[in-house]
């Protein structure tokens, strides 16, 4: 009998959260917080002061805030004293206490001290203020507000992605402008060449191929030449070169800045559902909003996005209980899934091969229209396929069973390559069949011609996809084509996508079409104001919230993939193809590196040799294992600081249980005394006579008999329960 | 303590820019606003009763408002009426230069709905509640609800005695980027 109640009632696992939020009223069972002694922990106490400190206001307590506390120790409460007033979290009055006490206090404060902290305070305020400004000076400010507000937090991010791509190409022109523009036009000793005209067989159609009056204009390579300005260290085409390079290793490392600033912030967060869902609760609303639409708006985001969470763990559980016959038959299905996949992008690069073989093929004597459209079958072609082609690995991916995050990011992952891959096919098609003169003037225009047709892609898919879309689904919502068609979203994925690829061809025609940054600056303006108008006036917000936070280090990676292909590519140019012999600035050199090489080769002595030293292998090989050894004890830190943690934690569960069994043992020993006083001549056993061996979980069994002479003497264990 | 003369004094103005974040402009359009809610009253009332303070526009749409006149009122029939003072803190705590702490105390105490030091599963259920909608058909089911609880729990509860204290929750929120960006209401 007695063991029975001792293992019903008596056993209680301190670890666990289930003893403390128990509903059993059993006497035995005592709720913590209902405790004596608990208010007059030390933790308990300091809460109760912030607290009280709020509320009393007529209490003759006139403490102190900080100074009362004895749970803080030292270091916290020194902090206390230290910090300003305005951040003590106490009501006004409180605030003025503790501004006079520490006025009694530190009135021995010479003027020298007092100066120099007014001094402090005005220059953070004065920081805070430009920071302000200047935050104000950014464009667009208000669009984003209302985008966020309506369509969130997604949306909005991809604006602010276009909105870096933007700035990044505004650096990339001032530092072209002023490194390749500027000493053509100063020190152009041929002055009016005479290139600069209209001549007669120019046409509008020259804007769109390239040809004719651009092709003599600065927009491509063939136009710079060696000018006056040439001295052995200081010419232009070594400007042209260092300008390239400038604007490349820039944008390199603005890009991996802006993904190792996003996958901090990721990493923090992690890839547990669990932290995601306390995150979203605890940080989710936006005290921002003012208005009631954009409330309602918010509150269905933020259960949308708990309930997709909800649903991925719940579709993990289900992950986790498939038999093997069920997974053998979905790996079947996938692998058959992603052989389509393969086959599908080989055909993709074989149309993109017969349409450059068809666009290389000069053939005179056709109609001019017919000739452009002609120029431009490979840009065409490209653009197709990847208009197509990621909505059908979207259908793929959903067919794959994933959970809804796996589904984007390998519907990104194979339309990113599909994107890339179908660039650097084009470019290597190219570059098997480029044999004529100035040939590095071909490829500009076709980069030129990549460029200007992505633009006018975005802008028919506008004008003649979106709206007309709208205009169906609007005024005629039950025909079978609106409801194929559904309600337009904004897929964000996909509009990130196209972002990538227009600076990933800009990056890879620049150094042969210098005026690419510019082109792409007035393109992105365009961009954003169309995308602007698709958003607000033809789509509405999606129920499946697309998560930014994660996806925008994909975004950024992607962006740097970009920038490796078209640096790969310009190098292997470089140092394969040497420049032609009729046009642009490195005329008559074998290869482009030979200006640098003539440079180097003035140099007095030493600096000849340092140069030489520092681009030989005695030195990039011992940076290389200094670099590689750096990384190794950051990581071996980070995994001894990872065990730390670990057992932090175990010490901290192990320290509250302990504290809770105290809090219990000595409420149950006190109240046992209580009863006793009351009635010391009960004999019968009443039920906390009964012996419970509570165990205490962070010592041994060996403790059990220490616990049992808290039971109190007199009251002897007896058969009967009677209740008390 | 608050004051309702139209004019507020010099050295007061200096006093609450000591002792709050708010800037000297920011301080005297409180006030104006403040006066504003009070005109309509008799003029011998120095607080604002809750319904008022709920009127203004920036708190009308927020599903905490009635929890954030709760915390910083100070008057001692707990009926979340606010003192000039009282709205100065308000404010002071969602300018935007208020550090992280303190936004992070204020927010532990908003979401604290028994008031009881910490958030255990029924504070939980309420925060969640607010965020998800008031009306019945948005809200979560009950087995949902009981798995978000679990989950936030398991993640945030480190000490494991099931409930959420101040510093496990200010763990949670040092990790997000833009709490302070979020948490901010301006007039």
């Amino acid at each position: 009998m007695e063991d029975k109640e001792c293992n019903s009632g008596g056993f209680m696992r301190l670890v666990s959260e289930e003893s403390c939020s128990s509903t059993v009223t059993d006497e035995l069972c005592v709720n913590n917080y209902q405790t004596e002694i608990f208010n007059q922990l030390p933790s308990s106490l300091a809460r109760r002061r912030t607290h009280h400190h709020h509320q009393d206001r007529g209490t003759t307590e006139t403490s102190h805030p900080v100074e009362k506390h004895p749970g803080l120790a030292g270091e916290a409460r020194d902090r206390a004293l230290t910090q300003p007033i305005r951040s003590l979290p106490v009501c006004m009055q409180r605030k003025r206490e503790a501004r006079d006490l520490r006025h009694l206090q530190t009135r021995t404060v010479g003027r020298w001290e007092s100066w120099k902290r007014n001094q402090s305070i005005n220059r953070k305020r004065l920081g805070e203020q430009v920071g302000e400004a200047m935050s104000r000076l950014l464009p667009w400010s208000s669009t984003f507000h209302t985008i966020e507000g309506r369509f969130g937090v997604g949306v909005k991010a991809y604006f602010v992605f276009l909105r870096y791509l933007l700035y990044l190409n505004l650096l990339l022109c001032l530092v072209i402008g002023g490194t390749i523009l500027t000493p053509t036009v100063v020190y152009d000793s041929d002055g009016d060449r005479g290139l600069l005209r209209f001549e007669g067989n120019d046409s509008v159609l020259d804007f769109f191929v390239g040809s004719g009056f651009l092709e003599r204009s600065p927009v491509f390579y063939g136009f710079y030449a060696r000018s006056s300005l040439d001295l052995l260290c200081l010419n232009t085409p070594l400007l042209f070169l260092l300008g390239t390079l400038t604007v490349l290793i820039l944008s390199l490392v603005m890009v991996v800045r802006r993904t190792v600033v996003g996958y901090k912030h990721t990493w923090l967060l992690g890839n547990h559902y669990h932290i995601h869902m306390s995150y979203k609760v605890f940080c989710g609303w936006d005290f921002c909003i003012h208005d009631p639409e954009a409330a309602a708006l918010k509150l269905s985001f933020i259960r949308n996005e708990l309930k997709l969470y909800l649903e991925e763990e719940r579709f993990q559980q289900r992950e986790a209980r498939r038999t093997l016959g069920q997974w053998a038959h979905l790996y079947s299905l996938r692998g058959l899934l992603h052989f389509l996949v393969l086959v599908l992008l080989g055909g993709a690069f074989c149309l993109i091969y017969y349409a450059t073989m068809a666009s290389q093929a000069e053939r005179s004597g056709d109609y001019l229209i017919l000739r452009v459209l002609l120029h431009y079958l490979p840009p065409v072609v490209i653009t197709l396929v990847n208009f197509f082609l990621p909505h059908v690995f979207r259908h793929i991916a959903f067919l794959e069973d994933y959970s809804i995050t796996t589904q984007v990011n390998a519907t990104l992952v194979r339309s990113i390559f599909l994107k890339l891959a179908s660039l650097g096919m084009y470019l290597f098609f190219l570059f098997k069949n480029s044999q004529q003169e100035c040939w590095e003037n071909q490829f500009g225009k076709e980069m030129y011609k990549l460029s200007v047709f992505d633009f006018l892609a975005c802008f028919c898919n506008t004008f003649f996809i979106a709206y007309p879309r709208k205009w169906l689904v609007d005024r005629y919502p039950s025909s079978w084509l609106a409801r194929l068609s559904g309600k337009q979203h904004f897929l964000i994925p996909f509009n990130v996508l196209d972002l990538v690829y227009s600076q990933t061809v800009t990056w890879v025609g620049l150094f042969y079409c210098p005026m690419l940054p510019f082109i792409e600056t007035v393109k992105l303006t365009a961009i954003f104001y169309i995308k602007k108008l698709t958003v607000l006036q033809c789509c509405v917000p999606a129920q499946r919230m697309f998560r930014a936070s994660s996806s925008s280090v994909l975004f950024h990676f992607m962006l740097l993939l970009g920038l490796i292909m078209a640096v790969i590519t310009l190098g292997s140019n470089l140092h394969q193809f040497e420049p032609s012999s009729s046009c642009g600035p490195f005329v008559g050199s074998a290869t482009v590196f030979n200006v640098t090489a003539a440079c180097v080769d003035s140099l007095p002595g030493p600096a000849q040799s340092t140069l030489r030293y520092l681009s030989s292998e005695a030195f990039v090989l011992p940076l290389i294992l200094a670099q590689i050894v750096v990384l190794t004890s950051f990581e071996s830190r980070r995994r001894a600081n990872g065990k730390a943690i670990e057992r932090l934690k175990d010490m901290l569960v192990m320290s509250t249980s302990d504290k809770h069994f105290l809090l219990k043992q000595h409420t149950l020993s006190l109240r046992r005394r209580k009863k006793t006083f009351k009635a010391p001549t009960t004999v019968s056993g009443t039920r906390e006579g009964s012996p419970t061996t509570m165990k205490d979980p962070s010592a041994g069994i060996g403790e059990g008999s220490h616990i049992a002479q808290l039971k109190d003497p007199s009251a002897q264990p007896t058969g009967d329960d009677s209740p008390s | 303590m608050g004051t309702t003369a139209s004019q507020l004094g010099k050295d007061l103005l200096s006093e609450y820019q000591e002792l709050t974040f708010l800037t000297k402009q920011e301080i005297l359009l409180a006030h104006k606003r403040f006066s504003e809610l009070l005109s309509k009253e008799d003029r011998n009332l120095t607080s604002v009763p809750m319904e008022k303070v709920l009127s203004l526009p920036e708190l009308k749409s927020n599903p905490f408002r009635k929890r954030i006149c709760h915390v910083f009122s100070t008057s001692d029939m707990k009926d979340g009426s606010l003192t000039f003072e009282d709205f100065l803190d308000l404010l002071s705590a969602f300018s935007d230069s208020a550090t992280l702490e303190i936004k992070s105390h204020y927010a532990f105490r908003i979401f604290d709905f028994d008031d009881d030091g910490t958030l255990d599963g029924g504070d939980l259920e309420k925060l969640v509640n607010c965020l998800t909608g008031e009306t019945e058909d948005t809200r979560l089911t009950p087995e949902e609800m009981r798995q978000l609880i679990s989950n936030i729990l398991e993640e945030s509860d480190i000490d494991k005695d099931g409930t959420v204290n101040l510093s496990e929750f200010q763990h949670v929120i040092s990790r997000s980027p833009d709490f302070v960006s979020s948490f901010k209401i301006v007039l």
